[in-house]
């Protein structure tokens, strides 16, 4: 059970980087802003 | 020299002319538009006249003017002879049922190509065997398609020479080189699919069959530059390139092929086809399943409905990607264009159009959720199905749900604008986005499951991948959810670029997760054989109703991509000022549509008659092995 909880934190932090850089950067090469709503 | 190598010599020789016709109109052509140029200029120089130039109503480059302007026509017998009937239907039928046959049969010779290919790099021969025969029926199919789709063809010239000369005769003066290059094309494939499909028997082993599989290739090459060169005539009709804005063309052959559409068209064309193709081919199975009298006949169309469902949907999933970059394109050319399309006269068939495509994807994913049954061990998965319709349900409702409402000039009164107080704030792209993007991350889902029915993935991190498949796919949902609502608290020129992150969320899942799917299957323990045959009557007709799906929304499309010209032949060229120069409505459109979905059903079940007559059997050895009775090619997903 550890281990699974272990795999699925280690899991989860590489999909929520992997996303978040998709987001920013796709955005980012149209010129946009993906934190527009955070920054403002 | 022995017969083997005698053999061989005339199969190279074959495939050395076939590719020599493919290069012949190309080379042919090459030195014909530059030579008209140069004599045009030369003869206006030798005369002392000046040199008329004019500007590239896109490229914006300048050029000397060698052709006549667009004729400005007017509405009479002259211009727009007709019959008691309006003209632009019948146009529109014969346009469309070429266009349905012409689809089919550069779909299934690729389909052909894929299935061959399968059938020579894998080692079981019984389902060589298989795919071979598969293959060959297919073609023989395609066979009686294409004299069908010539004959529509030659109808169609006629009618445009017949209804519409004036605006034919404009087109085909711009258009000279290609219409010759496209005539020599269709000959190159017609003689390229002959020897293909009559070289079968004789080019079925070892070197040879490789020969025959390169036919395929060249066969293929050429089916699609015939249909890139037709595009380039629909592009110019939508986004005029290469002609001045009186519309008289300068010279440059190459700028009025390629149009601001021309690439997004060839890409969604291609994607479209493939899809429709297996559509057509997966309702024949399904067809042939229901009414087979034998369980070795069930399996063997159980088993060709599967293959050709999953070529067509693997076709699918990135259609609407297409869709999306065309869309983008027609905003990038004209801004107005785009909004006719999307949020003016055409929205709301783009609603029916999104009803469509999750009509499609339910289907498909209604069928993989049937298929699992055919799988000892795949129940397991079926308690979890459930889920999987409340997310399709969830995405296809936001991708339905429109932005603005059609009303009456009181209704708009009353509301006190265009904007629908509670449906005004629903159905923006991004959100839509979500919707659909939501959708076929679930069929990418169904699709792993189904890939792993029946088995049990034996590599030692195999924990580690299932949790990690787990977490990459609930992160995929909750990002697509998140951008779809993210941008409705941002502004709409940054909204509009989350469809991009969203669409390569939707395609991590897919490359990402059938690659670790494929790795961790590596070796897999076997639950159970999958038993071909032994599948619900239901999914075949969820399999028909993907094909009557495909080829509904295939005539919407190409009536939306054709209306948006409104009152143009040739966009902000040349008018129309026939009496049909208007957009019909919503309801007189869908009848129509429906008209060739039905009419193009009935000719195709007769093309599928003849195709059987002298079907050969499936051969009897595949069944070899097999426990309980079914042939099962095992692994073939």
């Amino acid at each position: 059970m550890g281990q699974a909880i272990l795999y699925g934190i280690i899991s989860l932090i590489i999909c929520v980087a992997y996303f978040t850089l998709v987001d920013h950067y796709l955005m980012d090469m149209q010129g946009l802003d993906y934190w527009y709503l955070f920054r403002k | 020299m022995g017969p083997a190598t005698r053999k061989k010599l005339f199969s190279i020789m074959a495939l050395c002319a076939m590719v020599g016709l493919l290069l012949l109109p190309i080379i042919m052509s090459l030195p014909s538009p530059a030579a008209g140029e140069e004599a045009a200029a030369d003869g206006a120089k030798k005369e002392g006249d000046k040199v008329e130039k004019g500007r590239d109503v896109y490229y914006k480059t300048e050029g000397i003017v060698v052709g006549a302007p667009a004729p400005k026509t007017t509405d009479g017998p002259k211009d727009y002879p007709r019959y008691n009937f309006e003209s632009r239907v019948l146009l529109w039928f014969a346009n469309q049922q070429h266009l349905y046959y012409g689809s089919f049969v550069l779909a299934v010779p690729i389909f052909c190509m894929i299935i061959e290919f399968m059938g020579v790099v894998t080692k079981d021969k019984a389902l060589a065997k298989r795919y071979d025969q598969l293959a060959y029926d297919f073609i023989k199919i395609s066979l009686t398609a294409y004299s069908l789709t010539a004959i529509l063809g030659g109808i169609l010239i006629f009618t445009f020479l017949t209804l519409y000369p004036a605006f034919f005769g404009y087109l085909s003066s711009i258009f000279r080189p290609v219409m010759h290059i496209y005539a020599l094309m269709f000959v190159a494939e017609s003689g390229t699919l002959y020897i293909y499909y009559y070289g079968w028997d004789k080019m079925k082993e070892g070197f040879l069959k490789w020969i025959h599989l390169s036919m395929s290739v060249v066969l293929n090459i050429i089916g699609t530059l015939l249909m890139f060169l037709a595009n380039s005539w629909i592009g110019f009709m939508m986004s005029p390139a290469g002609v001045d804005e009186q519309g008289r063309f300068l010279g440059n052959i190459w700028h009025v092929i390629h149009t601001a559409l021309w690439n997004p068209l060839n890409v969604h064309r291609i994607l479209g086809n493939m899809a429709f193709g297996g559509g057509v081919v997966a309702a024949y199975a399904a067809y042939r399943f229901l009414a087979a009298k034998t369980d070795e006949d069930r399996a063997h169309y159980d088993w060709m409905g599967y293959i050709a469902m999953a070529i067509g949907v693997a076709f699918l999933i990135p259609l609407p990607f297409a869709g999306y970059w065309l869309m983008r394109e027609v905003y990038a050319y004209r801004q107005q264009m785009g909004i006719t399309l999307m949020g003016g006269l055409l929205a709301w068939l783009f609603i029916i159009q999104a009803t469509m495509i999750g009509i499609l994807f339910l289907s498909s994913n209604y069928y993989l959720w049937q298929a699992l049954g055919r799988m000892r061990g795949a129940e397991k998965y079926q308690r979890y199905i459930k889920y999987l319709v409340f997310l399709l349900v969830c995405g296809f409702l936001v991708f339905i749900t429109p932005h603005t409402m059609v009303m009456t000039p009181a209704e708009l009164k009353a509301m006190g604008g265009q904007q629908h107080p509670v449906l005004g704030n629903y159905g923006v792209m991004s959100a839509k986005n979500g919707g659909i993007n939501v959708i076929i991350t679930t069929t990418v889902l169904s699709f792993v499951w189904y890939m792993r029915g029946n088995k049990v993935s034996t590599v030692s991190w195999s924990k580690f991948g299932n949790i990690f498949m787990g977490v990459f796919f609930a992160c995929a949902y909750v990002n697509i959810i998140w951008l779809a609502i993210y941008g409705y608290y941002i502004p709409a020129n940054v909204r509009v670029g989350l469809s991009v992150p969203q669409v390569a969320t939707t395609l991590s899942c897919l490359f990402f997760m059938l690659a670790l799917n494929s790795a961790m299957m590596k070796g897999a323990k076997q639950m159970g054989p999958i038993e071909w045959g032994k599948i619900s009557a239901r999914s075949q007709y969820a399999l028909i109703m993907l094909a009557t799906a495909f080829t509904w929304m295939m005539g919407l499309m190409g009536y939306i991509r054709s209306s948006v010209r409104l009152f143009w032949h040739v966009n902000e060229i040349m008018r129309d000022n026939s009496p049909w120069a208007y957009t019909h409505t919503v309801g007189f459109a869908a009848n129509m549509i429906s008209f060739n979905v039905l009419f193009f059903w009935i000719s195709i079940l007769f093309v599928f008659w003849l195709g059987s007559l002298g079907m050969k059997k499936v051969p009897v050895e595949a069944k070899a092995g097999v426990p309980g009775g079914a042939p099962q090619p095992a692994g073939s997903h």
